[in-house]
């Protein structure tokens, strides 16, 4: 195996959740009264459930629906994650962070957006991986960087980089510093304002 | 807790029912509050410091969460599960927002606070265009006043004396946190247009007040807020009712109509259980409604009897009509001036803390259109949300250390400018009972008309000119996705939130259903307290004033109550 051949994905989702999308724990699934339920189907299966219109905001469940991607696919994802966001000196790689399971999750969502997002994302994995899966590393870079500026690329980039920066790593390495209880908010300090002050000069303002 | 008989009982528990409940229990009456929603207690239901990742699909929106996943609301949003409504064939678009929680509305508003002005309250009188109110701003401002040192308003300043945008008396305000540094740098873009830039009231308590928690300056105020540092029926209205012990709450009772007794007065309501299908009937000496404009209205068309066939108080088919909503667009800029800034945290106090009152109130002629707007403006290094991949454009190929460098940069960049203007009410802009349509419990529901008039059209044009005037002047790019065409950019009706009127109070019966107090011409021990009432739809947020009036007619119900005229 080359060096910098890709580490198998471990998928971050227990094994527990895993079997209670397909039935055979069971519980989660029950859904009360109050549950929207869409109609768009694919081929001729109806879609599962969505979370329903009153769910545990402070403790949210894990999303109730099963995963439809498959082990490829689900491989696939994580080295175009990696692709996208590889590990930097600082912070980490998008699959270290479970970005693949995310998309999973996004893809396999009942709701109208995911719905079509499944439609260009899914065939996108299945066509990328009989190119990476089993190339060596230069024919999978090469493959990589060819996808780059397609619409499945285009899409598959806006999901990773947004599930990527809404983590607390993520928050790090972008720069975002609230979130946090304080006194009073003081607002921006005197380096922030020197540098606007600079901006507004050179803009006439 | 209160139990029958009832002095009063009031339909709804937002912004009107839960000031009624405050004031009238208070006043020492027993009142019944009725909710269509389920309990909901803030205090333990608000994810405060929760972050996207962990919230399914990153918190995006879905129809079961329109607003995203942890917005307040519950049971609710554009649809409401087995409580349809239709609109006319013909009918422009109407999307109604409804939530099915006690506090309503109040838990997921925008916080934004501010009073009518003057020439709000005789629009007729000073254009030909609208109606006047029966009141005037002088009635209504002593009621401002108390209501926002209840409540709790920030936007503190010297006064201005701008026109129709009113000052609030000394002591009614507390300071807002300062301007972040997007604020400072629209504002002077906005200050050589010689346009003002002022502090946002917000319903956000900034400053050490008495009996209430102070903003931690973190978290967005549309979850909700666990400590009570906004403002929402549910922090600040209903536990202090509840603790004078006049107050009883019964939740998911869904009412359909006002009954009445043999010489024509309420003698309570009757509504169906939501989780049960039971229909149960309640009595009480007077009867407040506040379910909200559209569920009010409703309520009212649905009560017929004979001496109101066409529904109560409807004799002159007033109700329901002067539907209105406030006029919306936004458009979002990218400023390369604010790329690069060092960290600044801006989570701030949750509403804006500057915004942009209307400024062309002298020069409406020469602008083409009657009635203004203000300008709501969002930014700064907020919490990223799923949207920040659109920081990188679909054409730039940019993977890698690149690609983290060019969002760490960009990220904060963007400003989005949102109008609010007045919308003129309209003959065409009403809602009724559908003749065909019933909810799964048998009861008719509405059906709404709606057309924007040509005033509202060029208002829109305007804003769209504006904001890409003022993005031009602070050296940005407008982003995909705006319109010019007026008529293209405007909202749908009702998509801002703000449907007022259907119930509107006046100087008689020909052309009002209630009085300035709220009370039914028809009907004595009747009122209605909620945004139903409003004679128009100014620019501003109608929560404040909606509050204020409500304080104002239960002030009303008490004196009456007190010499026995109920």
């Amino acid at each position: 195996m080359e060096d910098d051949a890709p580490k198998p994905y471990v998928s971050k989702i227990d094994r527990r959740t895993a079997l209670t999308w397909i039935g055979i724990v069971g519980a989660a699934t029950a859904v009360g009264a109050g549950v929207v339920v869409y109609s768009p189907k694919i081929g001729s299966k109806p879609e599962a459930r969505g979370y329903g219109t009153d769910p545990n905001l402070v403790n949210p469940a894990k999303a109730p629906w099963p995963r439809i991607l498959t082990a490829d696919q689900l491989q696939t994802a994580a080295i175009l994650a990696d692709f996208i966001l590889p590990a930097s000196t600082t912070a980490p790689s998008a699959s270290t962070l479970g970005i693949p399971d995310f998309i999973d999750e996004w893809v396999s969502a009942p709701y109208p957006d995911q719905v079509a997002s499944r439609s260009k994302i899914v065939p996108g994995l299945s066509d990328l991986g009989r190119k990476v899966l089993k190339a060596s590393g230069a024919d999978r870079t090469t493959a990589l960087e060819a996808l780059q500026g397609t619409p499945f690329f285009i899409s598959f980039r806006k999901l990773t980089v947004g599930a990527y920066y809404t983590t607390e790593e993520g928050f790090k390495d972008i720069g975002y510093i609230g979130n946090v209880a304080r006194v009073s908010d003081p607002g921006p300090s005197e380096a922030v304002k020197a540098v606007l002050e600079r901006e507004l000069r050179k803009l006439g303002l | 807790m209160a139990s029958e008989p009832y002095d009063v009982i009031i339909v709804g528990s937002g912004a009107g029912g839960g000031m009624s409940a405050y004031h009238l229990t208070k006043s020492g009456l027993k009142v019944l509050m009725l909710e269509a929603g389920r309990q909901y207690d803030p205090t333990t239901e608000t994810p405060m410091f929760n972050i996207p990742a962990q919230a399914p699909l990153r918190g995006a929106s879905t129809p079961d969460k329109p607003f995203g996943f942890y917005d307040a609301t519950v049971d609710g949003g554009w649809e409401v599960p087995n409580e349809p409504f239709t609109v006319a064939d013909g009918s422009e678009p109407f999307i109604w927002w409804r939530p099915r929680m006690l506090g309503g509305r109040t838990n997921h508003w925008g916080r934004i606070a501010l009073r009518f002005g003057e020439l709000d309250f005789k629009p007729r009188s000073r254009d030909g265009l609208g109606y006047d109110w029966p009141i005037t701003y002088d009635d209504l401002a002593p009621w401002y006043d108390k209501t926002e040192r209840l409540i709790g308003v920030s936007g503190a300043a010297p006064p201005r004396g701008l026109l129709n945008t009113p000052d609030s008396p000394a002591g009614c305000l507390m300071e807002s946190a300062p301007p972040r540094a997007f604020e400072i740098f629209y504002e002077r873009a906005f200050r050589d247009m010689g346009i003002p830039v002022i502090p946002m009231h917000g319903a956000v308590v900034t400053q050490a007040m008495e009996g209430r928690n102070t903003c931690i300056f973190a978290t967005p105020c549309g979850r909700g807020c666990s400590i009570g540092a906004n403002f929402q029926s549910t922090t600040v209205l209903l536990p202090p009712a509840m603790a004078t012990g006049n107050l009883t709450i019964t939740t998911d009772a869904l009412v359909y109509q006002v009954d009445l007794d043999k010489v024509g007065k309420a003698k309570g309501v009757s509504y169906v259980d939501r989780k049960t299908g039971k229909h149960h009937s309640v009595t009480a000496r007077s009867v407040v409604l506040a379910a909200g404009s559209g569920e009010t209205a409703r309520i009212l068309l649905n009560s017929k009897s004979a001496a109101f066939p066409d529904g109560l108080g409807n004799t002159n088919g007033m109700v329901g009509r002067y539907l209105m909503d406030s006029v919306g667009l936004g458009v979002q800029g990218r400023f390369p001036a604010l790329e690069n800034l060092p960290p600044t945290n801006d989570d701030g106090q949750g509403t804006q803390h500057t915004y942009v009152p209307w400024w062309g109130y002298e020069k409406q002629k020469e602008l083409g259109f009657p009635r203004g707007y203000h300008i709501e403006i969002g930014g700064g290094r907020r919490m990223p949300s799923l949207g920040i991949g659109s920081y990188v454009a679909d054409d730039e190929n940019l993977v890698g250390d690149a690609l983290r460098d060019k969002l760490r940069s960009r990220y904060g960049s963007g400003i989005g400018f949102d109008g609010r203007g007045e919308m003129i009410p309209n003959d065409d802009c009403y809602c009724e009972l559908d003749p065909d349509v019933k909810d799964k419990r048998g009861i008719p529901v509405l059906r709404f008309h709606w057309k924007w008039g040509d005033s509202e059209i060029r208002q829109a044009a305007h804003m769209v000119q504006t904001f890409l005037e003022v993005i031009d002047r602070l050296g940005g790019t407008p982003q995909p996705g705006f319109e010019t065409d007026g008529r293209k950019a405007i909202s749908k009706g009702g998509e801002m939130i703000h449907e007022v009127g259907t119930v509107r109070m006046g100087q008689d019966d020909k052309d009002s259903v209630v009085n300035q107090y709220g009370q039914s011409w028809a009907v004595p021990n009747l009122f209605v307290t909620d945004g139903a009432v409003l004679v128009s739809s100014p620019d501003k947020n109608p929560t404040l004033s909606i509050l204020a009036l409500a304080w104002r007619s239960s002030d009303h119900l008490v004196t009456l109550a007190k010499q026995g005229a109920l």
